[in-house]
């Protein structure tokens, strides 16, 4: 195992226990609804009599935030052993290939809802120039979609764990 | 460790009625009754948890795949949990409830939910034997 290390610095202990793992799955689950929740918020606002403004958010604030959850869907559906099942016979031709290619699909997916929430902000919110309360609505976009992205980190990280944590109790 | 005594059955039950009591007056006090699905969500937040660990045979460490539905069940309850807190800060974002109500109905609503968890703690001890 030790043999096969690809970063320099080891992952520490208490990472390795059950209850960090469902700690982490927990807390991705938290993150995601709070990005669910900003862009609501947004769009709840928006119609509220505090918006005084004639901006409002429409289906273009919602796509990017569609990609985002899209792509963490993607990542977060493909079996981890299979990406460095390259050696294995059991894994069949070309299996760990087709896996990255779908996990590409993914991140470019996660990262493109991250672009596209940077991209409402600006051409829809920050060149017309509108003011703070209005300009809200397109942080909120922005805020979600990173959200979005933290929310399958943690959830990437502590589905890796449970990997090191089964591997060490079937031995 | 802790036995689920009479007096656990008794506290609990006290909490779960102050719980509903803080959600009740947040709806009733202002005449907007929209923090009532606060306590729609923190009921139905452990139902994933519930129903994943059922479908899914924890002891089995080689197969991976009953891992994932209870992850899956996690990250729901996860969900849920937090729109229980986020659901009344955007309805007082909007002005649709007032700042008061959204503070009562979130301490209510995390009273409610802590009642259903710790009950399910204490309860769940003497069923594994």
């Amino acid at each position: 195992m030790s043999e096969e290390r690809l970063w320099k610095f080891r992952r520490p202990e208490w990472m390795n226990s059950a209850n960090a793992r469902s700690a982490g799955v927990y807390g991705a689950g938290a993150l995601a609804s709070l990005a669910f929740f900003a862009i609501i918020d947004a769009a709840v606002w928006s119609k509220s009599h505090w918006n005084g403004s004639e901006v409002h958010v429409t289906f273009v604030d919602w796509l990017p935030l569609i990609f985002s959850f899209l792509g963490m869907a993607i990542i977060n559906s493909i079996e981890k052993t299979r990406l460095s099942a390259d050696s294995f016979s059991y894994s069949g031709s070309g299996v760990a290939w087709k896996a990255r290619v779908v996990l590409f699909l993914g991140f470019a997916s996660l990262a493109g809802g991250m672009a596209g929430g940077v991209t409402v902000l600006v051409l829809k919110y920050i060149v017309p120039q509108t003011s703070w309360p209005t300009l809200y609505m397109g942080v909120a976009n922005v805020l979600a979609n990173g959200l979005v992205m933290l929310s399958s980190v943690v959830l990437w990280i502590s589905q890796n764990m449970e990997d090191e944590y089964s591997y060490n109790l079937s031995l | 460790m802790m036995t689920a005594g009479l007096k656990t059955i008794i506290s609990l039950s006290f909490i779960l009625a102050i719980g509903f009591l803080l959600v009740i007056l947040s709806c009733a006090l202002f005449k907007e009754y929209l923090p009532l699905l606060v306590v729609a969500t923190y009921v139905l937040a452990p139902i994933p948890n519930w129903i994943c660990g059922r479908c899914a045979d924890p002891d089995d460490f080689v197969e991976s795949s009953g891992n994932v539905v209870v992850d899956f069940g996690k990250f729901c309850t996860g969900f849920l949990v937090v729109m229980g807190i986020a659901l009344p800060a955007v309805l007082a974002h909007s002005d649709l409830i007032r700042i008061p109500a959204m503070i009562m109905s979130i301490a209510g609503g995390l009273l409610i939910y802590g009642t259903i968890i710790s009950f399910t703690m204490f309860f769940q001890e003497e069923q594994e034997f």
